[in-house]
Parts: C-alpha cells; structure tokens; sequence
C-alpha cells in the first residue's frame, strides 16, 4: 500500500512535459503480436503480384524509352529527378545493364520478373524482408518512371511497401519463420508499425473528406454520377444509375462523412467495426463498380492490417471473457 | 530507450511531412476557387499553401540539399501527392484524336492504344494531366509521343493531326433529357515526317 502511494506521488511529481511523454510513447509503442504483419505481407503479396500480372502486357509499351513506348519513360524520369535526383527509376536499371551489354528490352523483363516474383515471395514468406526490399524498389522505379502515368494506387503500394520493408519481418506465419526458428520479435516493434498504418489511413481519410467536403458536387451526388460514368470508369450503365438518382445525394454526403470522421470513430471500440466495415464496402464498390481493381485492394489491405485484425488488448479481453468497452 | 526516441522523432517528422503536403493540397483547391468556400478565403489559403510548400523544402533552389533530401523521403515513402482525390469536384475527362493522313489520301481517326484495362487507368491519368496549367509545358513532347505509338503502327501516314478535347458529361437530368457528351477543344499539333507545328 505504502508503496502504491509513494508510485502516485512520483507520479505527481512528474511534470506535465513529461507526463505527456510517456503518453505520447505509450501510444506509439503499444504491445503488439505480429498477425497484424502476417496479414499485411500477404495482402501487399497478393497486391505486388497481380500489378505485375494486369501490367505484364504492357510492361515494355509503358516503361521503353522514347520512340519504342506510349510516351517514353525519359520525360517521367526528368521530372522526377527534379524533386531528388536520388529517387530510384527504371533508367537506373537500363544504364546499369548497358555497361553489361544487356538490352534495354531484358532489363525490363528481368524487372518485371523481378517484381512479380517478390510479390510471390511475400504471399508465402520466403525470404520476406529482401523480397519486401525488391518490391518497393521495382514498383518505386515503375511508378517513379511512369511518372506522369501513375495514379493514386501507385502512391498507396509505394506507402504500403515502405511500410512493410521496415517493419520487423518475418513474422510467424512465414515460410522464413517455419524454416530457420526465428526468435519472435519485440512486441512494442510490432505495436509501432502498426500504429504508422494506422495514423496514415487517418490521414488519408480525414483530408479526402474534407476535401470532398469543399465540393459542391458531394453534396448533391453529382460527383458520384460523374465518377460513374466517367471513362474509364464506367462500368455501371447509366440507365441503372438513373434508377437510384435519389440515393447519389445521400451516399455522396455518406462518403465525405464516412471519411472525415474516420480518425474519430475508427478508434473507438464500440465504432470500429462499423467504420472499418463501411470503408472496406466504400472500397469493394470502387473496385467493382469502377474497375480501380488494385486501387481497391490496397486500400483494404491497409486496412484490415490496421484495424482488422484485433489488437492484443481486445485479443487478452476476449481470452478473459470481459467484455469490450 | 535511445531506440524509442529515434522511432519518436522519425514518427513526428514523418507525419509533419504528410500534414505539409496534404494542407498544400487542399490549400491550393481553396486558393484556385475550386471549393464552396468563399473567394475571401483565397488570399488566406495562398498564402497557407506557401507556408505548407516552404515545410517540404520546394522554395528552396532546384540544387538544394534539404530540398532533395526532402523531395527524395517523400517519393520515397509514396506520400510526394496528397489524398484529395475526385475532390473537391471530380474532374472533367480528356480525350486525344489522332487523325492520320495516309499517302494514299484516306484519312483515318485514332486514339491512343494499350492492351490492358490497368494500362488504360494509366493512360487516363496522363491525359488528365496533360490538361492541367503545370503541364503545358510538356504538352507538345507527350503529345508527339502519344502520335508517335500510333504511327508506327501505320506507317504510310504522312501526317498526324493531334487534337485534345475536354468531355463535358452531362448531368442527370441531361442525361434523362437524352442529352449526350459534349467536346470543347483544348489544343491541337500536327505532326508530319518534317517537322510539326502547333495550331
């Protein structure tokens, strides 16, 4: 007892700085188990792997240099070395080979190979962080080169990858783990990445919302008719779209609230589960009804690895047979 | 605790980076008067984008370290571009034709090609891009790329007319009323095997 209040008057005595210190650390470096990790390899595997399948028709008409592809990745590459010359890109590779005597059609091939056979590497485990490694740094040059090709999947996989590549990997569902025993990771490691992931997606939801906010056409559904039946989009006939007219408002205002309040609601208990649900249907919609396949993919890989999976607080909880509060 | 302090650091530099070039972009919607915000607001969010652009290092000179250093972190971890997309209006769609003049006098009508439905995304993206002010200047040399993809597929055509248009999409009701697209022309080059000149 008697220590119990001299731990409180410590505790007191511990100015406000510091005490929001120690809630700030407590916050970043929660105790974590790796499944969060397990999910988050396999779905950024499965990711990796089908950008390299639904791209490999075009890999060399998107990536060659002027006068062999679309538009020639040189002009992608210039505008990117204006922001950092050190930024990595497909022209990397292509020079590299050159002094070898490799042309420039191979490079790309073993690019794509290589890409795709990370992705595969991540879906089982094998040899996870380099193949972690070699994602990134492929789909980092791709969409780096592609440049004024890219979209905002490409941003996402860069993130997402980024993230994966420095958490502590393998975790233990991995091939890696099964074959060489490794010790398990330092759970407050573990609680750090995930916490990244999860302050990210409050970011990207909170300020997509209330950029939609700042548009008129949320507010009346003419930007959900609009994206709908925008090409490439326009999956959905807009005959049927005609039908729901009266929905597009109300989803509209649901989207950008769905959105905005995200950073809020995701991380009440008792809300979770409705807001992750919500978000991952928004996705499955745009993937479905618009054809943003991977944009779609990424984004519930997020966040199931996120939020999804339970942490190991709710996890303890449900063992003891409390319930969440 | 050494370890927590770097991960600590990092955390916050890492997220302020976010913040920066996410208030940039919406600050310039604002300061662009794309929003439903009144135009009061501009002036204020002119200058707000200044000071979320001068935290990335982008006012500094192009050979800056900082500024590469910066610039090279945010390509790095894929958060270079902010979140507002389809905000705060979904954009209006741009097409390119290709009209081709083949020796023989036909004429043929284009558009630019790839195989895959994920190529194609990318492909309007590009396009998107061409239409926006930054990218004027690189207009012409895509542009001539883009003729470039066709023509080798033709090689008879002596001359290649680009011209890009922006798709107005009609509302709903247009749309109930029978209305259909309509095309406002942007820009238009020709390109022949001599040279090329811009109309």
């Amino acid at each position: 007892m008697s220590s119990l209040t001299s731990y409180a008057e410590a505790n007191l005595k511990l100015n406000p700085l510091h005490r929001g210190w120690q809630r700030f650390v407590g916050f970043l470096f929660p105790s974590e188990s790796d499944t969060w990790l397990t999910v988050f390899r396999i779905g950024l595997g499965l990711q990796v792997t089908l950008y390299a399948l639904f791209l490999r028709n075009d890999w060399h008409y998107l990536f060659a240099s002027s006068g062999k592809g679309l538009v020639g990745r040189e002009l992608g590459e210039a505008i990117t070395s204006f922001d950092g010359p050190l930024i990595p890109k497909l022209g990397w590779l292509v020079a590299l080979g050159r002094n070898l005597n490799i042309s420039e059609d191979t490079v790309l091939s073993v690019a794509w190979v290589g890409l795709a056979s990370a992705g595969c590497l991540l879906l089982v485990g094998l040899l996870s962080r380099p193949a972690a490694i070699v994602a990134w740094f492929v789909h980092l040059c791709a969409a780096e080169s592609g440049g004024l090709l890219a979209y905002g999947a490409d941003n996402f996989m860069t993130t997402a990858l980024f993230y994966l590549m420095l958490s502590p990997l393998p975790d233990s569902y991995s091939f890696d783990h099964w074959v060489t025993k490794t010790k398990p990771r330092n759970p407050q490691a573990l609680g750090f990445w995930r916490r990244m992931l999860q302050v990210h997606l409050c970011f990207v939801y909170f300020i997509g919302g209330l950029a939609k906010f700042l548009g008129n056409g949320w507010w009346d559904g003419s930007n959900l008719w609009r994206s709908l039946i925008r090409p490439p989009f326009n999956l959905v006939s807009p005959d049927l779209l005609v039908h729901f007219k009266y929905a597009l408002p109300f989803l509209g205002i649901s989207i950008c609230l769905l959105e905005v309040s995200y950073p809020v609601f995701i991380w009440l208990k008792r809300t979770r589960r409705i807001w992750l649900g919500c978000i991952l249907a928004m996705h499955a919609s745009i993937g479905l009804m618009m054809g943003l396949y991977l944009f779609a993919l990424v984004m519930i890989v997020m966040n199931v690895a996120a939020f999804g999976v339970p942490d190991a607080s709710t996890r303890a909880q449900a063992a003891s047979g409390c319930p969440e509060q | 605790m050494y370890l927590r302090r770097i991960h600590a650091a990092w955390f916050g530099i890492h997220f302020f980076l976010v913040t920066a070039v996410c208030l940039a972009g919406v600050f310039w919607l604002i300061a662009k008067g794309a929003t439903i915000l009144p135009s009061a607001w501009d002036e204020f969010a002119r200058k707000a984008e200044l000071i979320a652009t001068w935290c990335q290092g982008k006012k500094a000179g192009p050979s800056n370290p900082v500024r590469l250093v910066i610039g090279t972190y945010l390509h790095a971890a894929g958060i270079q571009a902010g979140y507002s997309f389809f905000a705060p209006n979904v954009p209006s769609h741009h097409r390119l034709t290709l009209k081709l003049f083949h020796d023989d006098g036909r004429i043929e009508y284009e558009l630019p090609r790839v195989r895959s439905r994920a190529a194609a995304l990318r492909l309007d993206s590009l396009l998107n891009r061409l239409a926006e002010q930054r990218y004027e200047p690189n207009r012409e040399v895509v542009v001539k790329g883009l003729a470039l993809s066709v023509w080798r597929e033709h090689p008879d055509v002596k001359k290649v007319r680009a011209t890009f248009e922006t798709v107005h999409l009609p509302s709903i009701t247009e749309f109930e009323h029978g209305k259909t697209e309509t095309l406002e022309p942007m820009f238009s080059f020709d390109f022949s095997l001599r040279g090329e000149e811009q109309q």
